[in-house]
């Protein structure tokens, strides 16, 4: 049930337009002054507010690469796609 | 502590004798057909020679100084990872289709194959690279100087005199070009896969993350007590520095380098530094790779980043403040006393610094002799030594690359930090944005566009970038203080007066200014040479198979070059034995013999194909200049092909031309059947629409008939002899007729020998072409001859197809008009014959009347005596003949005859007898005598007419009654007398009439009685045979007699017609029927 829920979720994700979107989308999180928002000397649990953001925030762009990579199709008149949906 | 150096220098060289084992391990297994490399996995660590010691050392110490923004040198090819499942996959599909070899072929290629511009992307890879090279070598040396605490920059080994010392780096310096030798430069084709390279680098991307997250979790657990320790005890002894470590401060100023300048340069630097697209996109051995790499390479650098920062500070913590924070990670194991942790973070470093040298060495050295040697050695002629020469300059090159960098070191060196000189080469490499990125989206964009703003660039990188950095060491020289001349404004760290910004994103916003605006600018102002617009199709529209691509190609070679010559070309580039090896791959597919000459059309493709197979070893740019001067010196050279069609036919099969004239000529063939109209309307329509000169159509009318010129359209209408010019093409044509090929020429300059057409270059033709006019499967009927005197390379194969096509049509047009003509002269012969056949029929019936009228119409009247005559021909005319003469009125003479045959002749004959018996019947002489006398006349003419007669002569005197006769070997006649069965036959010798010149014939008498029925008649009667074949016999004629004699004459001898009819039963007669019956009745 819920992998055909993602499985038409991914295929969503595979549209020309969505790696611009994530692409503007991460430079959009790079950059001030969006930056400034997590530009604080505080911590939690000990953990700068920035490292957290930065760290966090990068292993959830590699997550959405694969979920992207996963889904995307090469061309069709090229190879068949040896990726499969994640187990 | 330190470790002793010749420990090190051990550790060292078997480390490398590993990494050669591990790349003699990979090429082994490619060369057994099971790569390696060939995986997602192997290629995302290749990318990962991303991570140099810059990464390895310099991070830290970025870390440790300016704090978290070092991540942003990662954080950017991570987000560009998004982008390459499409800009990266284009990039990849379009270098393998043209044997791409380096970043400098790939942008001359786009902008047409530019040498100049190649040229530049070189210049500026190897002067941008200088400090990153620099970087390594400073890395390496100073980590190898930490770990064996040798301090200067010279080794003296310990023991030795100071004769044997030597310069480290220098030493340095030397292996890494070694290396680069060795696995970068053993073969020449460049654009082929090195997958001992890459397994070695590979391989090192595994060491230096091992290393370095083995360091990482030596300090972080070993030395301190988790990260969190970490942090606690940095907030608490440093709180100031942590907040400043934790925090980006976009506006500190000099020293600092904004965050975002550095996401640009890194996210630039992916894909555009050299050796990364060599790793990328030259390296690259499936493009389904890719998108496993897409997450692989980002997850790498994310794993190798994990313990930069706890690393960074525990350093400043051990150390109370960052400096030398570079060298952190060997510095902090060291000072733990662990010199494993420290050995194994050396290597790291040195792996970071040697895999990064090899692969850049590799690419810029491939780059240096494709893009600035090659186009002087192109200007040599050919030698046979030239692939030695090419392989060793390229080992030079990686020498020279090295070394540059190695000067750089030793005049910059130590004022930079690692990661500060990086940037120096990230943004060099930068320049070549605009114009990749233009030339792969833009069509608009264009070579000047391209190299000005790319030199453009350079210069501003330079200026404010390079020159700075020589004088980061003394920075109250004049040029920093006062700017060049003097001028305040050409400051090169304030250029125009730009100030508050770090030398970096300074020198980052003028380079790009200038450089984007130059390239939009010139590309928007002035337009794009042909090749370039044929690049701008391959790189930017839609992927063509290299087929489609041919048939568009809108060159042609104007003097055919043969394939031998082709190999003789490659063989001094790329050595023989590759050479022909690639030709005879290439033409397996392509149903071309390897020694004769190539059909024109397959030349474009096959110049290019050899193109590319150079492309390989000397770059695109190169390989172009060899292809030219090649042709050049063979008095060829690709030329432009008439564009018969005057519109564009890019993408489009047909153009509307061509369709406008196919539809013109059906209209032609379709509106009349008279061929002549057809082929003289078509000629004209070529003529009109293809500025041709001279168009004629030669036809046979059958196979073994000589052609006639059918119709002769254009200039030059002379009487048609054969003295014409046109009769000089006579062996194309019948070749054309022979092999139904077209056969042209489209230089007359280019003819073959044996066949020379002095009558027609006289007449200043230039291009002609025979196409054979043909029904599928069907001889050929004929061959039309096009001639133009103003268009060299007029027949392209799109031309002489849409002619073949035209041809095809023609002879279908000739085969309904021959097929309609001969339908009407059938008719015309069967009406023929039908109307003569019914005038013979009329004649015939004409010569019936006058035969039945020649025989008497009604018997004379004699007392006592009834006749009744008859004959029924067989055909219209016939050859019985029966007659009545009445002497007296007491005698008559009667007679029946039968003339051979049925035919006219016949009928001619009996006509004769008739008249020469009235002659003679006036006379009163003895039937046995006229006979006689009959013979003698008639004997010339019978014999002439090889004819015969049968003739039975009597006469009857009623006084007498008496009956005397003569019988010319005729049918006896028969007496049937009143009471008696039988039937008495009269009898007398004599022969047929017209055997024998002189016959005597008998003479016989009877005497008739009252009631005696007589019948004369001719073998019609009893050799009517029925339908078993059965002859009626004589037998049967008497009894017939006999039964019918008490009847009027004419009732018997109507029932003698009757019986025949009935015994045959058959409506026709086989014979000609003729009777004479008399009755004496008193």
């Amino acid at each position: 049930m819920w992998r055909s829920h993602l499985q038409r979720f991914l295929k969503r994700l595979h549209l020309r337009e969505s790696w611009v979107i994530f692409f503007v989308l991460g430079n959009v999180m790079l950059n001030f002054p969006f930056l400034k928002i997590f530009n604080q000397p505080t911590t939690i649990l000990g953990f700068p507010l920035m490292y957290l953001y930065f760290t966090l925030g990068w292993a959830i762009s590699i997550g959405v690469i694969y979920l992207f990579a996963s889904s995307a199709e090469p061309d069709q008149t090229e190879y068949h796609s040896e990726e499969q949906a994640p187990r | 502590m330190t470790l002793n150096i010749y420990y090190v220098t051990a550790i060292a060289v078997g480390y490398a004798g590993l990494l050669f084992l591990v790349a003699w391990y990979a090429r082994r297994r490619s060369e057994q057909g099971r790569s390696l490399v060939n995986n997602p996995y192997v290629y995302s660590l290749s990318i990962a020679v991303y991570c140099t010691s810059w990464t390895f050392y310099g991070s830290v110490g970025k870390a440790a100084t300016s704090g978290i923004d070092f991540l942003m040198i990662y954080l950017g090819p991570s987000l560009v990872a998004f982008s390459w499942f499409y800009i990266l996959r284009r990039i990849i599909r379009i270098s393998k289709e043209n044997n791409v070899s380096s970043i400098a072929d790939f942008i001359s290629l786009r902008y047409g194959n530019s040498q100049l511009l190649g040229s530049l992307v070189t210049l500026i890879a190897v002067l941008g690279i200088m400090p990153y090279i620099a970087l390594q070598i400073k890395a390496v040396v100073t980590s190898f100087a930490l770990i064996s605490g040798v301090t200067h920059r010279t080794i003296t080994l310990p023991g030795a005199d100071a004769a044997v010392s030597f310069p480290t780096s220098f030493s340095l310096a030397l292996i890494l070009s070694i290396f680069g030798v060795i696995f970068g430069a053993r073969r020449l084709p460049s654009a082929e896969r090195h997958e001992g390279l890459i397994a070695a680098v590979a391989f090192e991307s595994v060491i230096k993350l091992i290393s370095l997250i083995s360091v990482g979790v030596f300090v972080t657990w070993v030395m301190f007590d988790g990260f969190g320790d970490i942090l606690t005890r940095f907030n608490h002894q440093f709180p100031e520095l942590f907040n400043r470590l934790f925090t980006l401060h976009p506006t500190e100023g000099q020293g600092f380098i904004p965050s975002s300048t550095m996401l640009f340069l890194s996210m630039g630097a992916i894909i555009l530094l050299p050796r990364q697209f060599h790793v990328m996109v030259i390296e690259n051995a499936d493009l389904r790779h890719i998108s496993k790499a897409m997450w692989l390479f980002p997850t790498y650098l994310f794993l190798i980043n994990l313990f930069i920062m706890p690393i960074a500070l525990a350093g400043i913590l051990q150390h109370g403040g960052n400096a030398g924070a570079d060298y952190f990670v060997i510095s902090l194991p060291l000072a733990a006393g662990s010199s494993a942790m420290a050995l194994l973070a050396f290597l790291g470093g040195l792996s970071a610094a040697a895999g990064m040298v090899m692969v850049e060495s590799v690419a810029i050295s491939t780059m240096l002799l494709n893009n600035l040697f090659m186009p002087i050695i192109v200007r040599i002629t050919p030698k046979q030594w030239f692939p030695i020469l090419l392989i060793n300059l390229k080992r030079l090159a990686i020498f020279f690359v090295v070394f540059l960098g190695y000067f750089y070191y030793q005049a910059v060196g130590d004022s930079f930090m690692l990661v500060n000189m990086g940037l120096i080469s990230f943004l060099a490499a930068l320049q070549f944005l605009p114009a990749l990125l233009g030339g792969l989206y833009w069509p608009r964009g264009n070579k000047i566009g391209a190299i000005s703003g790319m030199a453009l660039g350079f210069l501003v990188w330079c200026y404010t970038l390079l020159i700075p950095s020589f004088h980061a060491a003394t920075p109250d020289s004049t040029i920093m203080l006062h700017g060049l001349f003097g001028q305040a404004l050409l400051k090169p760290t304030a250029l125009f007066g730009l100030t508050g910004m770090d030398m970096w994103s300074h020198s980052l916003f003028w380079s790009m200014l200038f450089n984007v605006g130059a390239y939009l600018i010139c590309s928007l102002m002035l337009t794009q040479s042909d090749i370039e617009k044929e690049q701008v199709r391959r790189f930017i529209g839609k992927f063509e198979t290299e087929r489609r691509q041919v048939k568009s190609a809108a060159k042609r070679l104007s003097k055919p070059v043969t394939p031998p010559q082709f190999v003789a070309l490659m063989g001094k580039f790329i050595g023989p034995d590759e050479a022909i090896q690639a030709m005879n791959d290439y033409l397996k597919g392509r149903m071309i013999d390897s020694e004769t000459s190539v059909p024109e059309f397959e030349l474009p493709a096959m110049k290019r194909f050899v193109e590319r197979t150079l492309a390989g070893s000397v770059g695109a740019a190169a390989a172009g200049a060899i292809m030219d001067s090649y042709l050049s010196d063979m008095g060829s050279r690709m030329e432009s092909v008439y564009d018969i069609f005057s519109t564009v036919r890019a993408s489009l099969d047909q153009s509307r031309e061509a369709l406008y004239v196919r539809l013109k000529a059906s209209e032609v063939i379709n509106r009349t059947l008279d061929l002549q109209t057809i082929m003289d309307e078509l000629l004209q329509l070529l003529l009109k629409e293809f500025r041709l000169d001279v168009a004629l159509i030669q036809i046979r009318s059958s196979s073994d008939m000589p052609l006639t010129v059918q119709s002769y359209q254009g200039c030059d209408r002379r009487p048609i002899s054969p003295e014409h010019w046109f009769q000089e093409s006579d062996p194309y044509v019948k070749m054309a007729m022979i092999d139904q090929t077209t056969h042209f020429v489209n230089d007359i300059k280019n003819l073959q020998e044996i066949i020379t057409l002095p009558k027609t270059e006289a007449e200043r033709f230039v291009s002609f072409a025979h196409i054979p006019i043909y029904r599928e499967g069907e001889e050929s009927l004929g061959v039309l001859s096009v001639y133009s005197k103003s268009i060299i390379g007029l027949f392209t194969e799109e031309f002489i197809n849409l002619l073949t096509s035209l041809t095809g049509q023609l002879a279908q047009a000739a085969r309904l008009a021959s097929e309609m003509q001969a339908k009407e002269r059938e008719r015309r012969e069967k009406e023929q014959a039908l109307l003569a056949n019914a005038r013979v029929k009329r004649d015939m019936e004409i010569a019936e009347q006058i035969q039945l009228s020649l025989l008497p119409d009604k018997p004379p009247v004699l007392f006592g005596v009834e006749l009744a005559g008859r004959c029924y021909p067989a055909a219209h005319v016939g050859g019985d003949y029966y007659d009545y003469f009445k002497r007296d009125d007491h005698t008559i003479d009667l007679l029946i005859a039968d003339v051979s045959g049925h035919s006219v002749g016949a009928a001619l004959i009996m006509a004769e007898v008739r008249t020469l018996l009235r002659a003679q019947s006036s006379r009163a002489v003895s039937p046995s005598s006229i006979l006689g006398a009959l013979n003698s006349q008639l004997y010339d003419d019978l014999t002439r007419a090889e004819l015969f007669i049968t003739m039975f002569y009597a006469r009857y005197s009623a006084a007498t009654g008496r009956l005397s006769y003569a019988n010319a070997g005729h049918n006896k006649p028969l007496i049937h007398r009143q009471g008696q069965q039988s039937c008495i036959e009269l009898d007398a010798d004599g022969l047929i009439l017209g055997i024998k010149p002189s016959i005597v014939f008998e003479e016989c008498s009877i005497t008739l009685q009252a009631g005696d029925t007589l019948l004369f008649y001719t073998d019609g009667i009893p050799e009517a045979t029925d339908q078993a074949g059965e002859l009626m016999g004589t037998g049967q004629v008497c009894q017939h007699l006999a039964q019918q004699s008490t009847l009027t004459v004419d009732e018997i001898a109507d029932s003698f017609f009757e019986l025949v009819k009935e015994f045959s039963q058959s409506t026709t007669l086989q014979d000609d029927v003729s009777m004479v019956v008399m009755k004496i009745v008193s």
